[in-house]
């Protein structure tokens, strides 16, 4: 689109400037927008009954009367990270009595894979609840995601412990029940705006992330068959039904 | 917007007073039926009053409102349509049924409606916010959480395509 195209998309509906009348009468593109425009508007507005809308103003009135205060929505982020931490650290308490730790690949490597996957957990947290002015990009989830996937695979030891089925039976089992609260609880919360699926994405991915987590820092196996099969992939299939889940829960308010 | 947020039901009235009746058209021509329109300006203001937290201070009331009343119309078709009907990116699709079905052409109006009708909504929702609601591009691009030029972009195809639509229609007339 010319630059001239878009200044006479602003000044439709408006005596067009003489520079424009003549750019108009030479761009086809143009010409067909104003026809478009203006065929809109030829015909006589239609005749409706005026609408019965009592009800709505009545229902809205008894609803802010029975919520006088409005709930800020960094509260309701407040509330998710606080579940997130719980669950984090009463998993890692619970499942640390012999060690903290049990990746057993260099402390700087597990370091760095933890504070991303701690970092995507907040950031995908914060881009499902937060309001927000432009659409959140798909592309931007996704490379999020894997760059998340592609660190917690090639972070691995290499070391194998147990039986490769017991192992992935193990985790996969783990990240699972570890996931239900986070995921139950972010269902709820994003239940009061408007469905979005690539928000409840981000959100599937942050409240599964945080099962991740606890397996990356606990789990001792770290073959990259391990760690995708029963870490990473788990993971996203959660995220998935995350999504899934939130398209069939009703909406308690359809802000974006 | 400030003292509705505060719980202030007078300032709640005023925009109602103000803002409903322009809604209902909306919804009316999103929808094609003025009755589902009256149950989703329900839902709207509902939205508004249990989402006013979060509604950002400084930015403009009218795109926020009309961004609620379209997600409330994309979610009642999504419940009262099977996934399959559904774009695949979940949006509407192109045609929307209306109340009742609309006469070969009795008239310029319902033939403008069915013009619309057949355009996909991300062409058909900017074209709706201005032509009927007399939003700008950048008020549009607010409301629909896009770039005032991916808008414009997406206006100006859905004006030359409504171009062809209503002479196709009027030709279809004439014979």
């Amino acid at each position: 689109m010319k630059p001239e195209c878009s200044r006479v998309m602003d000044s439709l509906g408006g005596p067009l400037p003489a520079d424009l009348a003549s750019h108009v009468a030479t761009c086809e593109d143009c010409r067909s927008l104003v026809g478009g425009f203006d065929a809109l508007g030829a015909g006589p507005a239609p005749v409706t009954p005026a609408p019965r809308l009592d009800a709505a103003r009545q229902r809205a009135l008894d609803e802010l009367s029975a919520h006088p205060k409005p709930t800020p929505w960094w509260r309701e982020l407040l509330v998710l990270l606080a579940v997130y931490t719980a669950v984090l650290g009463g998993a890692l308490l619970f499942m640390g009595r012999n060690g903290q730790v049990g990746n057993s690949a260099s402390p700087m490597v597990v370091a760095v894979v933890a504070v991303l996957t701690l970092v995507l957990v907040g950031g995908g947290a914060f881009v499902a609840l937060a309001p927000a002015r432009r659409r959140l990009s798909w592309a931007l989830v996704a490379m999020a995601a894997v760059a998340v996937a592609a660190t917690q695979v090639l972070g691995g030891s290499g070391q194998q412990v147990r039986p490769p089925m017991e192992g992935m039976l193990r985790c996969m089992g783990m990240e699972m029940m570890l996931s239900v609260l986070p995921l139950a609880a972010a269902l709820v919360l994003l239940c009061r705006s408007a469905f979005q699926p690539v928000r409840a994405l981000a959100a599937g991915l942050s409240a599964a992330g945080v099962a991740l987590l606890v397996l990356h820092l606990h789990c001792p196996e770290g073959t990259v068959r391990h760690l995708l099969t029963a870490h990473v992939l788990p993971w996203l299939l959660l995220a998935g039904v995350a999504v899934l889940v939130r398209s069939r829960l009703p909406s308690r308010s359809h802000a974006p | 917007m400030a003292r509705f947020c505060q719980g202030d039901s007078t300032a709640f009235d005023a925009l109602f007073q103000r803002y409903a009746r322009p809604v209902h058209g909306y919804l009316s021509r999103l929808t094609g039926s003025p009755s589902t329109a009256e149950d989703l300006v329900q839902l709207t203001f509902l939205s508004l009053v249990r989402a006013r937290g979060r509604f950002q201070p400084g930015s403009r009331f009218k795109p926020w409102l009309y961004a609620i009343a379209t997600n409330a119309a994309r979610d009642s078709q999504r419940r009262s349509r099977r996934p399959e009907e559904l774009t695949p990116e979940g949006e509407l699709p192109a045609s929307v049924p209306a109340d009742t079905p609309a006469p070969r052409d009795s008239g310029l109006e319902q033939a403008v409606q069915r013009a619309l009708a057949q355009l996909p909504e991300g062409q058909r929702i900017p074209i709706l916010l201005h032509r009927f609601e007399g939003m700008s591009f950048a008020e549009i691009a607010d409301a629909m959480g896009l770039t005032e030029s991916a808008v414009k972009v997406r206006a100006h195809r859905g004006y030359e395509r409504l171009r062809e639509l209503l002479a196709a229609l009027h030709q279809e007339t004439q014979e």
